[in-house]
């Protein structure tokens, strides 16, 4: 269940999605009851998984897990809860630079809700469709703008990661082998200073 | 609406050609819901040829050595010599979805016939090895090397580096002699040992986002923490990326200023002049209340340096007095330079001058106030400003005193005060 076992790809392939390719191809297919393939993120609903208990139950990818769910107040599980950092972010479609959908990160809390807990480094974005794209939007396209408030979907998908001091992305992207490394920096400048003058 | 197409129309191969243009042209949530442009390869949503290193070496370059085939043809042949870097993206891409790097099997030849070296050379440039090479391991046992490469526009050695990164994986040559005496059809593989992995991504300068604005969802969050990171990488990153070269400069700049406008006026001044850099966090200062500081330091200082130069000129031998003067007319020429009126700064030094000879004997001021009094070699100087007159006849004064105090020869009195 955890891995990409119904996708038979060569070794290389990871499931790294975009933010775009999750809230369109992933969330909106299915809000809209199209079929989507590769069915690979399980749909946990409101089960209290803690954290570091998705192993096994999400789409795992390195050290990331995907998984559906539905819009809730409050995020409350076994030992915890996910507390909001209230900062939206809307997720711009590159194509047609519409808003298809609204990514909102949480924080994982050991505890009693609402104030009780002890902060985690775990985090969760939770991407859900923009106000504006409905469910019913046929095929995921076309008549966004018609449906202008209510109706929106109520799943959402979930990436949950635990944030480390190392890596402060947000998570997008783990560039393990295509970023250079700190001594290949180093040997690069030093190469400058081979053929460059400087600007006087 | 292009899979409709595709079942309705019943010339296939007419509606087959609209497919792929409209997967070209439209968006990209209706091409995840077409196949793949590529056609080649079918690579689910949401999935990434990521490889690590030891899938590279392991998997995929012996494959290629020992003439096994690799299914979904992800990686493919490319004649290095053939292709630019910037071509490399539309000839390796996998699938449709936006990449941050390429991958290709090269087939190493020789620059020489006898060497060992490599031929890197393209038609626009060349790629040139950087740094030392990295020794990969698979679970502590050595299975190859990566090296380093950048590529270089133009020609050795005047190449204007590029931000093409190329890491270029080989398999170790015991890797091979192994698989040789173990594998029984590989007895070709030693002549297959030109094969290399490489994998080829641009160096990411400011941001990861910049460098892919496709992937770079522009939400809030994302330009707020780019602003900051420019505002905390700050100046001596655009220093070396400044010195990286002025192509690369430019170009870096122009996908900023494309991608995000705000930050337009914090970059544009890079192409400047390096003084002007302090005022881009305060871009509403003006320059007056800097200037004004500085022309009254310079008064102070200069009020002060013809006392000191005079007293040293006094001190040392006569021939020092020309590079004193010339040190002095320096100081006057930056003077001019910097403040709007010099006029004004030299009554200014000229009054401090005053005091400066006033005060430590009486008989200065009295030689001042007094010209006739004046030894008669000074009516040589013809001086019709008569502030100017005033300053001379003190430094004269003070100069004829020591020279008369010592027994030295005495020069042209007025050749340090060339003005």
């Amino acid at each position: 269940m955890a891995d990409n076992n119904n996708v038979n790809l060569p070794p290389g392939f990871r499931f790294c999605p975009t933010d775009e390719e999750l809230v369109v191809h992933f969330l909106q297919r299915k809000a809209s009851l199209l079929p989507y393939h590769p069915d690979i993120i399980p749909d946990l609903d409101l089960y209290p998984f803690d954290p570091w208990d998705l192993d096994g139950k999400a789409m795992a990818e390195g050290k990331k897990w995907y998984y559906y769910s539905r819009r809730t107040q409050n995020r409350i599980t076994t030992n915890g809860y996910w507390k909001s950092l209230g900062c939206d972010e809307q997720i711009i479609s590159s194509s047609s630079s519409k808003r298809v959908g609204v990514k909102k990160y949480y924080v994982f809390h050991i505890g009693e809700a609402p104030d009780e807990g002890v902060k985690t480094n775990w985090i969760m974005q939770e991407f859900r469709l923009s106000d504006g794209s409905s469910s019913s939007s046929s095929s995921g396209r076309s008549k966004r703008k018609g449906q202008s408030k209510t109706d929106f979907s109520k799943w959402v998908i979930c990436r949950v990661f635990e944030h480390s001091c190392d890596n402060d992305d947000d998570g997008d992207d783990d560039n393990d082998g295509i970023e250079l490394s700190c001594l290949d920096e180093v040997f690069l400048s030093l190469d400058d200073f081979d053929d460059v003058s400087f600007p006087n | 609406m292009s899979l409709q197409l595709l079942l309705c129309t019943p010339r296939l191969s007419f509606s087959v050609i609209i497919l792929i243009f409209f997967s070209l042209v439209m968006s990209e949530e209706e091409v995840s819901l077409s196949v793949n442009v590529n056609g080649q390869s079918k690579v689910p949503p949401g999935f990434r040829f990521h490889p690590t290193e030891e899938e590279l070496l392991h998997y995929y370059l012996r494959k290629k050595v020992a003439y096994e085939k690799i299914d979904l043809d992800v990686i493919r042949d490319v004649d290095l010599n053939k292709l630019e870097p910037w071509d490399i993206q539309e000839k390796c891409k996998i699938g449709s979805t936006p990449q941050n790097d390429w991958y290709f099997f090269s087939h190493k030849d020789k620059k020489y016939p006898t060497g060992t070296r490599t031929n890197r050379a393209t038609a626009a440039g060349f790629w040139k090895a950087t740094g030392r090479d990295k020794v990969i391991y698979s679970s502590f046992t050595r299975i190859g090397m990566r090296k380093t490469l950048v590529f270089y526009k133009g020609r050795a050695p005047h190449g204007q580096k590029s931000d093409w990164i190329m890491h270029e994986y080989r398999l170790d040559d015991n890797t091979i002699a192994n698989q040789d005496a173990s594998g029984p059809n590989l007895c070709d593989s030693t002549q297959e040992d030109g094969w290399v992995v490489c994998r080829v991504f641009k160096k990411k300068n400011y941001h990861k986002s910049l460098e892919s604005p496709q992937r770079s969802l522009s939400g809030s969050l994302d330009s707020r923490t780019q602003l900051q990171s420019l505002n905390k990488d700050g100046v001596l990153d655009q220093l070396l990326v400044y010195m990286g070269g002025n192509r690369s400069c430019k170009q870096e700049i122009e996908s900023i200023t494309t991608n995000h406008n705000v930050l337009q006026q914090f970059v544009t001044p890079i192409n400047e002049r390096f003084y002007q850099l302090p005022r881009l966090d305060s871009p509403t200062m003006t320059m007056s209340p800097h200037y004004s500081l500085v022309s009254t330091n310079f008064n102070q200082e200069l009020s002060f340096k013809p006392h000191v130069t005079d007293f040293l000129t006094e001190a040392d031998q006569p021939t020092n007095m020309d590079h004193d003067s010339r040190e002095r007319l320096d100081n006057w020429a930056d003077l001019e330079r910097l403040v709007a009126t010099p006029l004004n700064v030299q009554i200014n030094s000229s009054k401090q001058l005053y005091s400066c000879y006033g005060e430590p004997s009486e008989n200065f001021c009295f030689s001042l106030d007094n010209d006739e009094q004046e030894p008669p070699h000074l009516g040589d100087s013809t001086t019709s400003d008569k502030s100017n007159h005033v300053v001379y006849t003190s430094e004269i004064d003070l100069w004829s005193f020591a020279q008369s105090s010592s027994s030295s020869s005495s020069p042209d009195p007025l050749c340090h005060l060339s003005v």
